[in-house]
């Protein structure tokens, strides 16, 4: 009963939705209309999920005095400061909430993305080797392409760079990267074939 | 005044994560777990002010559709995800949110299958559309593994590899171009607006 | 210990210092580099400048218009944010009509800070009237509103960002659905187009672009090639040649040569567009950016290889011992 009738949802609601895809009658759209309204009312509440998260497992770590402890503070108190500065000055530009969000969280975010191109070139350096060939053939791939992208790559080797990556990205480039959406694809759709007929239960989690 | 302090803040927190790189230390530490803090705490007044007013307490309490009093009890069964005994409830609201996964097979089946099966039938008028046609069926064939890679289906397979290789080269270079551009965009950001070195 | 074996155990804060030298030392001291552009950006920029108004046909009753949905956070804005402002340029230069949209929290600012930033250059484009922000959407609004922009825009999303009512608005006169609305740019950092080119292309045959991180654009040639993406703007690069090609035609002085022609764009007057004391710097980002972008790939080129003769002649040393 703990996993059957949660499971009986999915599948019940699964084939309506594929009725849904077929039919284009009004009851198919009065359905989707009713789903969506129900929806939206239950995805704010996923929202306390991860909150929650974030004050157990650092209160855990405070209570604990796990090693560097004292950096859970800094972050349940920026949580706190940053949902109360929403809450009490709105959310619009100029309030102390966008402040922190244009002065903290994004340049934070971007930079941590960007701390990738450091690790791509030490990678390049000291992992990047053409051990087969295989790998020899994907670096000289790359190393075309990357140079075909540049200004400096067609100086240095003329136009001609320009039309080996243009065939490059444009052929065999093409069927790999066509091969593999069609196997995800496939993929993608066996995958849901299965949660849709009850076979794949993982989303349901372990226990009784 | 208020602008130059707020790019000295947001720089100072770039080169707090910047100095990571070097080695970890307290300054980076400090920077990751206020990062951390404010993502979390930017999404709960957003949530609050687009989703459960619109969608929940204007429903509720002003237009009275207390139907939709079902579904934000749903919703509220997530938080029992934490409790041993009780996670079994958390189930539902899962269940709920699962069901448009009937939606996607034929529509997945569509853009991802059949379109790209129908663009990969073109005539094969050119050497071009040759290899693409042989690329694209040695690739697929690669990804049948209940047969084995061995003798005649090995050799015409490995051409696939030879294929993929290629494929995984030119994605390689597009991720080193990526990735340096976000570094691009970070030191910009320093050079221009925070130092004034550029215009 | 021999100089390659030496290379090869170099401590890797080394290499990150070199990068970041290469990074900062293009960006401080600018030059010009001539850029390319290539057919997935060019089919893109034509089709947008067939938007535009004919010389004796007014802006606001032209019968097309531009959808351009934001799609990403702060992250990727230093690849996705130049060919944004280049695309906005190119409308407000073009007297076409523009809306932009977004389903993500974090990209509201994003798309307000794009349309400010060209905005100060066209003091006579006014929102209402020769674009419309659209705003934040909620996330679970998205397929109903892909869905019902087939039939009714101003239905569909109702109210722009300042809360007027889009039926209202003078931008919406001969603007109804996908069939004058007819192009729509995804800005993504992860799933260039998606429920747009299932949705808006296969049931409304609206025509879908993408502005991609390079990190996808590889992965987005097969939908190219099968027409489910009309055209494609690659990371920076893209980014770079559609800011070309927006100050070689868009925004020609000469107003005759403001139709695509590849003789023009061969010029090379044009080429000196980053030392180019009349283009504002915040419409050749892209192109700065790719100075700099050369020279960290001349230097990832010279790690792998400097690595790898390292490795083999290692290698080689290893079995003569061996």
């Amino acid at each position: 009963m703990k996993r059957s009738i949660p499971l009986a949802i999915v599948i019940i609601l699964g084939f309506l939705f594929v009725g849904y895809v077929f039919i284009p009658h009004k009851i198919s759209s009065d359905f989707y209309e009713w789903y969506m309204e129900w929806i939206k009312a239950m995805s704010p509440f996923g929202v306390i999920l991860g909150i929650m998260s974030i004050i157990m497992t650092h209160t855990a770590r405070i209570q604990h005095k796990v090693p560097n402890w004292q950096y859970s503070i800094v972050t349940l108190i920026a949580m706190i400061f940053t949902a109360y500065a929403g809450f009490a000055w709105g959310t619009q530009e100029g309030t102390p909430f966008m402040w922190l969000f244009k002065n903290v969280q994004m340049p934070m975010g971007a930079t941590m993305f960007s701390l990738l191109a450091f690790y791509i070139a030490s990678a390049s350096y000291k992992a990047f080797r053409a051990r087969s060939a295989e790998a020899t053939v994907l670096l000289l791939a790359a190393i075309i392409v990357m140079l075909g992208q540049v200004p400096v790559g067609v100086s240095l080797f003329g136009e001609g760079i320009n039309d080996i990556t243009h065939w490059i990205l444009n052929v065999p480039n093409l069927a790999s990267k066509r091969g593999i959406a069609l196997g995800v694809g496939l993929g993608m759709v066996a995958t849901s074939l299965r949660i849709l007929l009850g076979i794949e239960r993982t989303y349901l989690g372990g226990g009784e | 005044m208020f602008e130059i302090v707020s790019n000295w803040v947001a720089a100072f927190l770039t080169l707090c994560i910047f100095s990571f790189l070097y080695k970890d230390n307290p300054f980076y530490r400090f920077a990751e777990y206020l990062f951390v803090g404010v993502t979390a705490g930017y999404t709960i007044p957003l949530t609050w002010n687009m989703s459960f007013i619109p969608y929940v307490y204007r429903p509720l309490f002003l237009q009275h559709k207390f139907i939709l009093l079902i579904p934000a009890f749903i919703g509220i069964l997530y938080i029992f995800t934490f409790n041993r005994k009780l996670n079994w409830l958390s189930r539902y609201p899962i269940a709920f949110g699962m069901g448009m996964v009937g939606m996607g097979v034929p529509l997945s089946m569509h853009a991802s299958v059949l379109v790209q099966m129908r663009g990969a039938m073109i005539p094969i008028e050119s050497i071009n559309s040759l290899l693409v046609f042989i690329g694209t069926i040695t690739i697929l064939l690669y990804f049948y593994f209940s047969k084995a890679h061995t003798g005649t289906y090995g050799k015409v397979v490995k051409i696939g590899i030879w294929y993929m290789m290629i494929g995984f080269g030119a994605s390689f270079g597009y991720t080193v171009m990526a990735r340096i551009s976000l570094l691009i965009g970070r030191i910009q950001f320093l050079v221009s607006d925070v130092l004034h070195i550029i215009k | 210990m021999n100089i390659f074996e030496r290379l090869q155990m170099l401590d890797r804060r080394w290499i990150f210092l070199v990068v970041a030298i290469a990074i900062i030392v293009p960006l401080i001291i600018p030059f010009n580099s001539k850029t390319y552009t290539t057919e997935p950006t060019e089919k893109l920029y034509r089709l947008i400048d067939s938007y535009a108004p004919a010389p004796d046909e007014k802006a606001i009753e032209k019968d097309r218009a531009l959808l351009l949905v934001f799609t990403h956070d702060a992250s990727t804005m230093s690849e996705l944010f130049p060919m944004e402002v280049a695309i906005l340029r190119h409308c407000f230069a073009r007297n076409i009509k523009v809306f932009t949209l977004t389903f993500l929290p974090s990209a509201a600012p994003i798309m307000d800070y794009a349309i400010n930033t060209v905005k100060e250059e066209f003091p006579e484009v006014k929102s209402g009237e020769h674009y419309v922000n659209f705003g934040y959407k909620i996330g679970a609004l998205m397929l109903p509103i892909i869905l019902g922009m087939g039939e009714d825009i101003s239905e569909a999303v109702d109210i722009d960002a300042e809360g007027r009512k889009i039926s209202s608005l003078p931008i919406m006169k001969n603007i109804k659905n996908y069939n004058e609305m007819n192009l729509i740019m995804d800005f993504s950092g992860s799933s260039a187009g998606g429920a747009w080119i299932v949705y808006a292309r296969s049931k409304f045959g609206a025509n879908v672009g993408a502005g991609v991180t390079a990190v996808m654009a590889a992965d987005e040639y097969p939908y190219l090639q099968t027409g489910q993406l009309t055209g494609m703007l690659a990371g920076l690069k893209g980014a770079a040649e559609y800011e070309k090609l927006v100050d070689v035609f868009a925004t020609n002085p000469d107003p005759a040569k403001r139709e695509f022609s590849r003789e023009l764009l061969k010029d090379t007057k044009y080429d000196d567009a980053i030392t180019n004391p009349n283009i504002k710097t915040k419409f050749k980002q892209a192109r700065i950016g790719m100075n700099a972008q050369s020279v960290a790939h001349i230097m990832i080129i010279v790690f792998i290889l400097i690595g790898n003769i390292g490795y083999f002649i290692t290698k080689y040393k290893q079995k003569q011992q061996g």
